[in-house]
């Protein structure tokens, strides 16, 4: 029911099938299958994470850390919904999103006073999109948002910001982020054909 | 469909347009924690989230990979002893390959009770990352700052955790969170008129005995802000609402705008 991004993601034929057959098998404490699927996959996990956390240091120990959850909640993955990948990177962007929130400790207050600037280009989804072309499907739909959708959207994937972070980044209401994410997403699951 | 535990109505709704913001972690710790009580009784929702999922990771798989440096995968497996792994679970699992059927009832309890191991068992590496937040954010001691964010999250996460939403004289409405197990509550207040700087809202834990003051707070202009209550919750012990002059008051001075009975 993941439907056609995981298709798309297929097309790209660098995940073989035996990822989630790793992932089920370190679900049963296989070590061996743990160890394989590390390396098969650590590679993604730590550019993802290094691409929130920027700071290599702190990318490594959240890496870890992502890892080590693999191995405990292995359990929980259901190769019926799903590949290894998707549920990998879904683990990495939420712990890395909260060693962002954790560790820019004062980044709302300076959000509000306005001085700091963060580092996020405001157009890395479609950059990002544009450096792997094997997703191209991907960067196709995304050119059906608005630049304001796309923004909304990459602040938050990309730059770990709450909806209330973004809006006070933007200076524009909070209800119209809620908006243009929940419009910008819809739009993307439509185009994909993703079906709930 | 009749799951007595599921969010329903209004709530469902408003839950559906959270889904996005939640598939691309972007809401804060409250509305996340808020979110996935719903998220464990409601299949549809979870359907919702996977859809939207499926979109976010197409957007991490963009992320050009990067080989992290070997002593990683050394040191996690040094970890691996200390970390004990979630068993599987055939009847989740074919539960979960239908996540458009609502749950059975029982099984709500067992998914429930397997959602507060796995959060027993991420306490280790989360208490990692805690001490980070102590280290790092210790100059931030904001009303919300993350000591009261991690409260809240527990809070959101209890067991035992209630939730009772009463309108508020004046327009919006409050949400109070309790928890018996932990002695404590919240409140997330939605709509609520912003008062300037001569007053503010103030808390109170009131009972037989009277009222005793459980803080304050204060709304921007989007009338929405949650505050964890000062001092311990009891079961039965009722919880208001005022409008007091700026810095609060010993004792109430106006009548409540909402008074929550629990």
């Amino acid at each position: 029911m993941l439907g056609s991004v995981v298709d798309v993601a297929e097309l790209s034929g660098e995940r073989p099938r035996a990822l989630e057959d790793l992932l089920v098998a370190t679900a049963a404490g296989d070590r061996d299958a743990f160890s394989a699927l590390y390396d098969a996959t650590s590679a993604r996990v730590f550019g993802l994470v290094r691409r929130l956390l920027v700071d290599s240091a702190q990318a490594e120990e959240v890496t870890q850390d992502v890892f080590l959850e693999a191995w405990q909640t292995a359990a929980r993955f259901d190769p019926e919904r799903g590949a290894a990948i998707p549920w990998l990177l879904t683990l990495a962007h939420r712990r890395a999103v909260d060693r962002v929130r954790a560790s820019q400790a004062s980044r709302d207050r300076d959000l509000k006073t306005g001085i700091r600037d963060l580092a996020v280009p405001v157009d890395e989804v479609a950059e990002a999109a544009e450096i792997a072309i094997e997703h191209e499907k991907v960067a196709e739909a995304l050119t059906s948002l608005s630049p304001a959708q796309r923004e909304c959207i990459s602040l938050a994937y990309y730059g770990g910001c709450t909806q209330s972070e973004i809006a006070t980044r933007l200076e524009v209401p909070l209800g119209t982020v809620k908006t243009r994410l929940r419009d910008g997403m819809i739009r993307l699951r439509d185009v994909l054909g993703v079906t709930t | 469909m009749n799951r007595p535990q599921g969010p329903t109505g209004d709530e469902l709704r408003e839950l559906f347009d959270l889904a996005p913001a939640y598939a691309l972690d972007a809401l804060d710790e409250f509305e996340r924690a808020r979110f996935e009580r719903a998220l464990a009784a409601s299949p549809e929702l979870q359907a919702e989230v996977d859809s939207f999922r499926a979109i976010a990771s197409g957007f991490g798989e963009a992320v050009e990979p990067v080989a992290p440096p070997a002593s990683l995968k050394a040191g996690l497996f040094d970890r691996l002893d200390a970390a004990p792994q979630e068993r599987p679970a055939e009847s989740e699992r074919a539960d979960a390959s239908k996540p458009a059927s609502p749950a059975p009832v029982a099984d709500l309890g067992e998914r429930r009770s397997r959602r507060r191991l796995a959060v027993v068992l991420s306490s280790a590496a989360a208490a990692v990352v805690l001490l980070a937040v102590v280290v790092v954010g210790a100059n931030w001691f904001g009303p919300n700052g993350w000591g009261a964010q991690r409260e809240m999250t527990a809070l959101a996460a209890a067991s035992d955790a209630q939730q009772i939403t009463a309108p508020v004289t004046g327009g919006g409405e409050v949400t109070l969170v309790t928890s018996v197990e932990q002695g404590r509550s919240a409140i997330l207040a939605d709509g609520l008129d912003e008062l300037g700087d001569e007053h503010t809202y103030e808390l109170w834990y009131i009972d037989e005995a009277g009222a005793v003051s459980a803080g304050t707070f204060d709304v921007a202009n989007d009338g929405e802000t949650w505050r964890i209550l000062e001092g311990e919750f009891a079961p039965g012990t009722a919880v208001g609402i005022t409008v007091e002059p700026a810095g609060g008051s010993d004792q109430p001075t106006t009548d409540p705008v909402a008074v929550i009975q629990t």
